[in-house]
């Protein structure tokens, strides 16, 4: 069998390898790295769409909270306004009552007042009335004659007259 | 005890007779090729399998350690505008390695045969051309040959072959001298084997004297520096120095 120089050029094998590294370099880069880099191109893709998402439901979840803070701010804010309305109102309900309650007073103590003297005068009458009889009495048993009872009466009017207006 | 190291056997010749290139002689260098290029194929397929985005394979895993070691490879050192080299430095690394380990099994390293490195020097030689040329200019690249004085002329012209024609030759004599010593020391096992069952006297020791006992297990020790340390080894100086090269051709001057 024929054979080549053991260090030599051989320009027909210099060409096929040439040729073959190409090849090699063509097949390499549609059989392996092809197929990989795309692997990886779409867990990259993956990852970056999970991290979005991710910043995304941090973002809204951000967003939650401060709503719900300020939904606790305006919640507490109407608290206290309904508080102070509260406390106003009772504020003017007591006053109100209690203006009430003196007016009440007033008026059932001018009303006493005046049951009380229309009581005194009514008394007085009575007493004028009893005293005029008791009076008339004692002094036709004292005196024993008989004077005209109209006299008497008018007499005794006069004095209880001047009683009342003294008392 | 005769030792016969010769160059790459020619299988069969083409028809085919040129004027320069000569008779068209498919040698043992071209087949193994081949078959390299055949394996690395299978390779290929093989690792891409069955490609999954979560939940990957070990295989998968191992293939895109391959491709980020080889992107990181040619993009750490030559930049990100060299990233289409990421192919061609992977082929020329993976078919220097697998050429070089395939004389383990007993077939001849396409790299054991000078045309081989020579090949793959040139086309850097191109590429680094290529470069210089992009990166200066023609009237630069060649300018660039009379500096730093006119007299270097001739010496700046040598030191650019020089670089293919080292890079070839380095990767060549290491697997070659790995080729002739793996030989010497297979030989010279193989003789002191028969010389010492020869000591057996009668049928007995020339029987046993034919058969290289001692061809088990030394070489396999030795191997290990000659065939997998230095193969691989020179397949990486290969192409640090074709990366190296290239990229500091594209820097201007």
């Amino acid at each position: 069998m024929q054979v080549q120089e053991l260090v030599g050029l051989v320009p027909w094998t210099i060409i096929a390898q040439i040729l073959n590294l190409f090849i090699t370099a063509f097949l390499i880069k549609k059989f392996l790295y092809k197929p990989i880099n795309e692997v990886l191109e779409k867990r990259k893709a993956m990852a970056d769409a999970e991290i979005q998402d991710a910043v995304k439901a941090k973002d809204e979840a951000v967003a939650m909270k401060a709503e719900y803070e300020q939904n606790m701010q305006d919640a507490r804010a109407k608290a206290n306004e309904i508080l102070t309305t509260a406390q106003k109102t009772a504020a003017l309900q007591t006053e109100e009552m209690l203006q009430q309650a003196n007016k009440e007073a007033a008026a059932i103590k001018v009303k006493a007042e005046a049951d009380i003297a229309l009581e005194k005068r009514k008394a007085v009458n009575e007493i004028k009335d009893e005293i005029g009889s008791m009076a008339m009495e004692i002094a036709g048993k004292v005196i024993e004659r008989e004077i005209s009872e109209e006299d008497h009466e008018k007499l005794i009017n006069e004095f209880i007259a001047n009683v009342g207006e003294t008392s | 005890m005769d030792l016969d190291i010769s160059g790459a056997r020619v299988l069969f010749e083409l028809p085919v007779d040129l004027p320069f290139l000569g008779r068209l002689q498919i040698s043992e260098t071209i087949v193994v090729s081949w078959l390299v290029m055949l394996l690395i194929f299978l390779l290929c397929i093989f690792l891409t399998r069955n490609l999954r985005v979560e939940n990957i394979s070990k295989r998968q895993a191992l293939a895109e350690m391959l491709v980020d070691t080889g992107k990181n490879f040619v993009v750490g050192l030559m930049g990100e505008k060299f990233a289409y080299m990421i192919p061609f430095v992977s082929a020329l690394f993976v078919t220097s390695v697998i050429s070089n380990l395939i004389s383990l099994v007993g077939l001849r390293s396409p790299t054991a045969d000078l045309s081989t490195e020579a090949a793959w020097a040139i086309v850097v030689f191109v590429m680094i051309t290529k470069q210089k040329l992009k990166a200066n200019g023609v009237g630069g690249y060649l300018k660039g040959f009379t500096e730093p004085i006119f007299v270097l002329t001739p010496f700046n012209v040598l030191s650019e072959f020089s670089t293919p024609v080292s890079m070839a030759c380095r990767h060549f004599g290491n697997i070659l001298s790995g080729v002739v010593i793996n030989g010497l020391i297979y030989g010279a096992l193989a003789g002191a084997s028969a010389a010492l069952f020869r000591l057996i006297p009668g049928a007995v020791g020339a029987v046993l004297s034919k058969i290289p006992f001692l061809d088990v297990g030394i070489p396999a020790i030795t191997s290990v520096y000659f065939d997998w340390f230095s193969g691989i080894m020179q397949a990486f100086i290969f192409c640090m120095l074709t990366v190296m090269y290239i990229s500091t051709a594209a820097e201007t001057d």
